[in-house]
């Protein structure tokens, strides 16, 4: 891997032609991070709208090997946009010119730099709905959800980024410009590289356009909050949910540390004493929907809530989402640094997930939070800690690796939708095997030979371990 | 002919009964359901567990011996057929149902289980597997894994992609490896379970996949829509959809289709019209009324002369029988029935329909066709001989049209029947030659020896074949 010199930055320039070019070490700074940890200076940063001349300098990166790192609003949690070798920083949230709705074949056309909340304004506008909603949509790019494959609270039902992308326009490391798939919604035409691009976290190739699948808009909606005494209880309200045959549109847990902490940032009458509440929202049919609200609400109280809330009302059910959307703000009033893991296991694994993660706490004598979209399995604890404090940090390290391996252990994985960037990669080796990590490893050097697209990242180096500090 | 010590080694992994290669058997394994290819293979191998399947392919890459994995050979794109000889490996003995977790809602299951004796086993139990190939009966999971096939109920519930949660594959070296698992969100690293649903037995051997179960729907309604007007049909088509109803069934049958469905089914298909729509909506009882109500109306908007509701689930399940033996019934009609996939975008789909009847006036061929239209996916299927030289050569110009037509409209050459041998010299069209090198990498990284079904997808030479004797 090489530094940029003199020479390649001319080059650069002269062919980032419509951009702009950022050298100075102020700009620089500002790409250094992400929504993670650690900060990499890079050579450059490229801001272009155009496809051509993003491709031209691929081919200059491989030609004189120069990493690229593909960049969308570096909201990623695990590293994913870090210039952790140099080189140039692609800030594609530039990309924001296209953002076309179909109505007729229900498929949306975006270039990469389009925020997620505008897909899904575009597409409501028009009675259509944009399932992913990763609680970053407001800031994150549809680039970035695309490279990292990102859920949200609707996943449960509607599924991930992923299922909703069926055409991509790509530029491979070796600066060709090709397209997967297309605006059919079935197509089986040689090997899936539309879903092998998704989630590739940048390494694969960077993504220039994309078509996305849109679903008709739910008519009606209604919410409730199920408040349990055990947090083992709530986790087995939300496995029988789904056996049930119930498939709310979000169901989000959050214990008694998060319900104590929004309580205290913000008094909304949550119930401290409780060991944990869930938030359950269902769609669908207004002619079908009392009576499936019912439902869930028996099958609460069958497992042992104490107490199902129905509201009233729009402005009712706003309150309740409102004591969710708190959660992250309120946790890190209580230390500054806040370390979100996001391991996931099989739904019906939750209750004994929710058990070691109790005995975890108590073990590293750490603030450990658990909250997030309980009902696919991706439990979300977050450890709540200061980076300042070295002796803390390396308890909070351990217990991380613990989660990882309870993880592992009751059949998860890692990540289930933050991705492995820089972070998680020293654990991949652990849930994918040796074989089926070279298998990825193969995949890698057959696109790009040079190693130069987003370089460091999914793949540990020898040695490497895991590093908050 | 394997050289007999490798006939030995093969013979010492899976016991001597489960190595074939006397004529006969050799014969049998020779084609698959795709008219005018066949080759011989050199041996047919059945291993009865992953570590036999792992030491046959061991020894393949070895030797540098292909292996064409297959599961009953129904595929229409000769995706089965040695076309290179080698072994083919047979799954007869890994037929099993491992485990239905009706906690997690899944199924994990070998490769050689029928799809139908699936569907049944999870439905005993109230759950639902929704992908449905009208081959189901006799289709296997590993070859609807590797086809990626879909069904009558794909357009609101999708394919069996959609479906696939976690494999277990052999890799072409031997090398056992598990992709994926009982979650329903998963990140870490690149998606492997997605690149092998689809790849054509070309990257490896599954040989257990765990699959996502959803639960049954509470009820279901089907009509049928009758048309004097082809077009006006494929018009209610789109309207449906832009009315942002999603049904489980929205399938297109023309005129000469219908007459041998009939024929063939014989339960009062009206056979004097031009086209009828068979649509099913699923779901809550008050939800599928409702959806219905308006979907008929749609319909009669848009020029439906009448539109029928099913009376009982038995006359329900009559339509759609008629519709899955649509092939079948048509295959008997003239000696040779080439079945096609195109698909477009679902705006396209009045279009497309247009297009291939103009396509087969202009070559005066017979063209019926029925087909998954709510997800544009369209099969003009061509009654033919291929004893006609001349006919033949028509009928191929005939569908380089219709593919040419597909991809101009914005679709793609195969929808579900994947590419095979049949249509990889046709794959450029879709993909350009960066994209084939893009996929001949994987390729290449999966199987540097190109022992897994060597000769399909990618194509050998530019010479198209559809229908010329191999
Ligand atoms: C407050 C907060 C809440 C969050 N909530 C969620 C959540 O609910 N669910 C969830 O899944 N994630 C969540 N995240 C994580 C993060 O927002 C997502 O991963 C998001 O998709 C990243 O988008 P981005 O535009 O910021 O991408 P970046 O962080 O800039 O990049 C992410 C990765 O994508 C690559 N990349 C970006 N654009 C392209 C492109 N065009 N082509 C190729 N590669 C590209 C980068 O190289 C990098 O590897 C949250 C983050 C924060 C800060
Ligand atoms: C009458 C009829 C109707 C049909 N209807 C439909 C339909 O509605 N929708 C649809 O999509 N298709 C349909 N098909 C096509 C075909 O049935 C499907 O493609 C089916 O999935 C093939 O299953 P199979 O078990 O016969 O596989 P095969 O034809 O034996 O094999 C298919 C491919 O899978 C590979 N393969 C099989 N098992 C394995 C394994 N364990 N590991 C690796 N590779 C493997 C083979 O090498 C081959 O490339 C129809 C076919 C017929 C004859």
């Amino acid at each position: 891997m090489r530094a940029l010199t003199e020479i390649h930055l001319e080059e650069v320039k002269s062919i980032v032609k419509t951009g702009r070019v950022l050298t100075k070490e102020s700009d620089r700074f500002s790409y250094s991070f992400d929504g993670s940890f650690g900060t990499f200076l890079p050579d450059a940063v490229i801001q272009t709208k155009s496809v051509e001349e993003l491709a031209a300098l691929v081919r200059l990166a491989n030609r004189e090997l120069i990493p690229l790192y593909p960049r969308g609003q570096a909201t990623s949690l695990s590293g994913g946009p870090l210039p952790v070798k140099g080189g140039l920083v692609l800030d594609l949230s530039v990309m924001d010119h296209v953002l076309e709705v179909h109505e007729e074949d229900l498929v949306a056309v975006v270039s990469p730099g389009v925020l997620t909340a505008d897909i899904h304004r575009a597409a409501e506008e028009r009675g259509l709905m944009y399932p992913p909603d990763p609680s970053s949509s407001h800031v994150s790019t549809i680039g970035g959800n695309l490279a990292e494959n990102s859920g949200g609270p609707k996943g449960l039902k509607y599924g991930v980024t992923k299922d909703y992308v069926i055409g991509l326009e790509v530029i491979t490391p070796e600066g060709e410009i090709i397209k997967t798939g297309g605006r059919t919604v079935k197509n089986v035409t040689g090997y899936d590289l539309t879903k092998l691009i998704v989630g590739s976290e940048g390494t694969l190739g960077i993504i220039t356009k994309a078509v996305l699948k849109l679903i008709p808009k739910p008519k009606a909606s209604t919410t409730m909050m199920a408040i349990f005494d055990s947090l083992a209880d709530a986790g087995k309200a939300i496995s029988n949910m789904l056996t049930a045959g119930i498939l709310p549109s979000k169901m989000e847990l959050m214990d008694q540390a998060s319900i104590i902490a929004v309580e205290q940032f913000e008094p909304l009458g949550l119930p401290v004493d409780a060991a944990a509440l869930i938030l359950i929202e269902l769609d669908g049919h207004p002619a079908a929907l009392q009576e499936e609200a019912d439902e869930a609400a028996a099958l609460c109280q069958s497992v042992g809530a104490r107490e199902v809330r129905m509201p009233k009302n729009k402005s009712e059910e706003a309150e309740l989402w409102k004591a969710r959307k708190l959660v992250s703000p309120a946790i890190v009033r209580i230390k500054p640094t806040k370390i979100s893991e996001d391991a996931t296991v099989p739904r019906s694994k939750i209750p004994d997930m929710c058990k070691r993660l109790e005995k975890i706490r108590e073990e590293y004598g750490i603030h450990l939070v658990v909250f997030g979209h309980a009902g696919d399995g991706n439990l979300h604890p977050n450890i709540i800690c200061d980076k300042n404090d070295t002796e803390e940090m390396k308890r909070v390290e351990q217990a991380v690796e613990e989660i990882f391996k309870a993880a592992v252990e009751l059949g998860g994985t890692l990540s289930g939708e933050h991705g492995i960037g820089l972070m998680k990669a020293p654990f991949m080796e652990m849930e994918l095997g040796a074989a089926g990590l070279d298998m990825m490893k193969r995949i890698k050097a057959a696109w790009d030979p040079n190693n130069i697209m987003n370089p460091g990242k999914i793949f540990p180096e020898p040695g490497q371990k895991l590093e908050l500090s | 002919m394997l050289a007999e010590e490798l006939k030995q080694q093969l013979i010492e992994v899976v016991g001597e009964a489960n190595v074939q290669d006397n004529k006969a058997s050799l014969l049998v394994y020779s084609y698959d359901a795709t008219p005018q290819f066949q080759s011989i293979p050199d041996a047919v191998v059945a291993p009865r567990n992953t570590d036999e399947v792992a030491e046959v392919l061991k020894l393949c890459n070895e030797h540098h011996i292909p292996v064409v994995p297959r599961g009953s050979g129904t595929n229409l794109s000769a995706g089965t057929t040695p076309v290179e000889g080698g072994i083919v490996l047979l799954f007869k003995h890994m037929q099993d149902i491992i485990e239905i977790d009706e906690e997690n809602l899944t199924v994990t299951v070998q490769p050689g289980l029928i799809t139908l004796d699936l569907i049944n086993a999870v439905e005993a139990k109230g759950l639902f597997y929704p992908p449905d190939p009208s081959s189901m009966k006799i289709s296997t999971i590993g070859g609807n894994l590797n086809e990626n096939s879909g069904g009558l109920r794909g357009l609101k519930y999708g394919v069996t992609r959609d479906y696939v949660m976690g494999l277990e594959v052999v890799l072409p070296n031997g090398d056992i490896i598990r992709t994926g698992g009982k979650l329903a969100k998963d990140v870490a690293g690149y998606d492997l379970t997605r690149l092998f649903v689809g790849s054509e037995g070309t990257l490896g051997v599954i040989t257990e996949a765990t699959l996502k179960l959803v639960p049954m729907p509470e009820s279901k309604k089907t009509i049928l829509a009758l048309y004097e007007d082809i077009e006006a049909a494929a018009e209610a088509v789109s309207s449906i959809i832009a009315h942002r109803i999603i049904p489980t069934t929205l399938e297109f049958l023309d005129q000469p289709t219908l007459k041998v469905v009939e024929e063939y089914a014989q339960i009062g298909l009206p056979t004097d019209i031009e086209a009828v729509l068979l649509i099913e909506q699923d779901g809550p009882q008050e939800v599928v009324d409702r959806d219905i109500e308006k979907i008929a109306a749609l319909c009669r908007d848009n020029q439906a002369i009448r539109v029928d509701v099913a009376k009982s689930e038995l006359e329900a399940d009559a339509l759609r029988t008629a519709r899955r033996t649509a092939l079948s019934a048509l295959a008997r009609l003239k000696p040779t029935t080439i079945l096609e996939d195109a698909t477009v975008p679902r705006s396209k789909i009045a279009e497309m329909v247009r297009a291939i009847n103009d396509i087969a006036r202009e070559y005066k061929v017979d063209i019926c066709t029925f087909g998954h239209a709510g997800d544009g996916n369209l099969h003009p299927t061509c009654l033919t001989d291929v004893r006609n030289k001349e006919e033949i050569h028509r009928v191929e110009q005939a569908f380089e049209s219709i593919f040419h037509k597909a991809v101009e409209l914005g679709g793609t050459i195969t929808g579900e029947h994947g590419v095979g041998a049949m249509k990889s010299p046709y794959l450029h069209l879709k993909l350009g030659d960066e994209g084939i090198a893009a996929m001949k990498g994987i390729k290449q990284a999966f199987d540097p020896n190109n022992i897994m079904n060597p000769g399909k997808i990618f194509a050998k030479s530019e010479r198209k074949r559809v229908v010329v004797h191999a």
